[in-house]
């Protein structure tokens, strides 16, 4: 069931940086270095979209006791993480040509880095020596308590006056017709990619449970 | 029921307080931690307020940390976990009672910091922010204190219990220490506008804390199987 999904969104993947080099225009003020947003904002979009999936399946495991939510929160937490450090990335390598740093005191810089400690704290915790069901209401837990910082990272840079380029504001969008077609392009294949990860996951994930049971039962 | 809780933080604090080191311990490090700082300074220099602010939440915070360590091991070590799981009372009760004996050890450990932060880093709050800088330190006490005290909780029986909450408790903590750090600052170098901004924001983190990990704290210390 993944491999469609990871195979439209790979190709997908592939036409978006030919969209993003070839049809979109140059940004008069930011010049080249504008297109890795094109990278940046889907992959900020769906990590903060895995941490959601995190949080709404902790809640359902807690509420349900089923594994399967467990296993899409851990599928879920470990793709978040990793799109939340290429976030940070792809951000930083902006940063260093826009503003001349690697990294500088910017709330929303910040809390996004805070997030990335948030979640591998989380994920230290899965090496835990606990029985299987006490880690998944740890897990669980815990992960419904980190999501409530998620908010955060988006009301911050409005609260503390970030100088992070703010896309899309009250007064509309910053972009051409063809920059925000783009964009669209690249979060659906960035998206289609992400669930094709996330199915292939979880399905590891149930296997090793399953691989686990028969030493056990050995 | 309050008896009940009432009973745990009696218990607690006899046992913290009576044996001494254990809170000894924890104010020690902090101390340490303050002394320590002082090191960067030439003689006659002073640190910036808000690192001297910083220093000061830094110190708090690792002293929550062995606090918190102790409170839950005082049971885990006794092999009497599950015999307080067992009371019959909510276990919403137990978190509240963990988290007011956390709260009035670390404002006793803050009562030695606070005069330890002027003395080795030589900035003090003037006096007429006295009741500001109590605001701040009982508001971002209140929310770090639910928080260890459920995180205390899930840290306990893993060989490695302290560093895995600090690996936990310092970047949850992030905003409302910032809060924390930024009125203690003002407080000592003069308030300004936004000072308003930072006490509803420690505010609103202290009702998402409390409300949540009192809910949850209860899945944490009785799901052990």
């Amino acid at each position: 069931m993944y491999l469609p999904f990871l195979a439209i969104g790979l190709i997908g993947i592939i036409s978006a940086q030919c969209l993003i080099f070839l049809y979109a225009p140059i940004e008069s003020t930011l010049g080249i270095s504008q297109k890795i947003f094109y990278i940046h904002l889907p992959l900020a979009w769906w990590g903060l979209l895995a941490f959601f999936l995190l949080f709404a399946t902790s809640i359902l495991y807690l509420w349900k006791r089923d594994l399967r939510f467990h296993f899409i929160s851990l599928a879920a937490g470990e793709l978040g993480e990793l799109l939340a450090v290429l976030t940070v990335a792809t951000g930083s390598i902006w940063g260093k040509i826009a503003w001349g740093v690697w990294w500088t005191w910017d709330p929303r810089l910040t809390t996004a880095l805070v997030l990335c400690f948030i979640y591998g704290g989380w994920l230290i915790l899965r090496t835990m020596e606990w029985p299987l069901v006490k880690r998944a209401t740890i897990l669980s837990v815990t992960g419904i308590i980190a999501f409530l910082d998620v908010p955060l990272v988006f009301i911050s840079a409005r609260i503390w006056r970030s100088i992070h380029p703010a896309v899309f504001t009250s007064n509309g969008i910053g972009m051409t017709h063809e920059m925000i077609l783009t964009v669209l392009f690249s979060i659906a294949s960035f998206g289609l990619f992400f669930i094709g990860l996330l199915l292939l996951r979880i399905k590891t994930l149930e296997k090793e449970l399953f691989i686990e049971s028969i030493i056990n039962r050995i | 029921m309050w008896r009940i809780c009432l009973a745990i933080i009696q218990k607690d604090c006899t046992i913290l307080l009576l044996r001494g080191s254990s809170v000894l311990h924890a104010i020690l490090l902090g101390l340490l931690l303050i002394f320590t700082f002082s090191f960067s300074l030439s003689p006659g220099d002073t640190l910036s307020c808000q690192t001297s602010a910083t220093i000061f939440w830094i110190s708090s915070l690792f002293c929550l940390i062995l606090l918190f360590n102790q409170l839950f091991a005082v049971e885990e070590t006794n092999g009497q976990r599950f015999a307080l799981s067992m009371l019959p009372s909510p276990p919403f009760l137990l978190w509240l009672a963990k988290t007011a004996t956390g709260l009035g050890l670390l404002l006793i450990s803050q009562l030695v910091f606070l005069p330890a932060c002027i003395v080795f880093l030589g900035h003090a709050p003037s006096p007429n922010t006295f009741l500001i800088t109590l605001a701040n330190i009982t508001i971002t006490d209140l929310g770090i204190c639910s928080l260890g005290s459920l995180l205390g909780a899930l840290a306990q029986g893993q060989a490695s219990k302290e560093s895995l909450l600090s690996i936990l408790l310092f970047p949850l903590l992030t905003p409302l220490l910032l809060a924390g750090i930024s009125i203690h600052s003002q407080c000592m170098e003069g308030l300004q506008e936004n000072i308003s901004q930072w006490f509803t924001l420690a505010t609103a983190f202290d009702c998402i804390f409390l409300a949540s990990t009192s809910y949850f704290f209860s899945f944490i210390y009785s799901d052990d199987e």
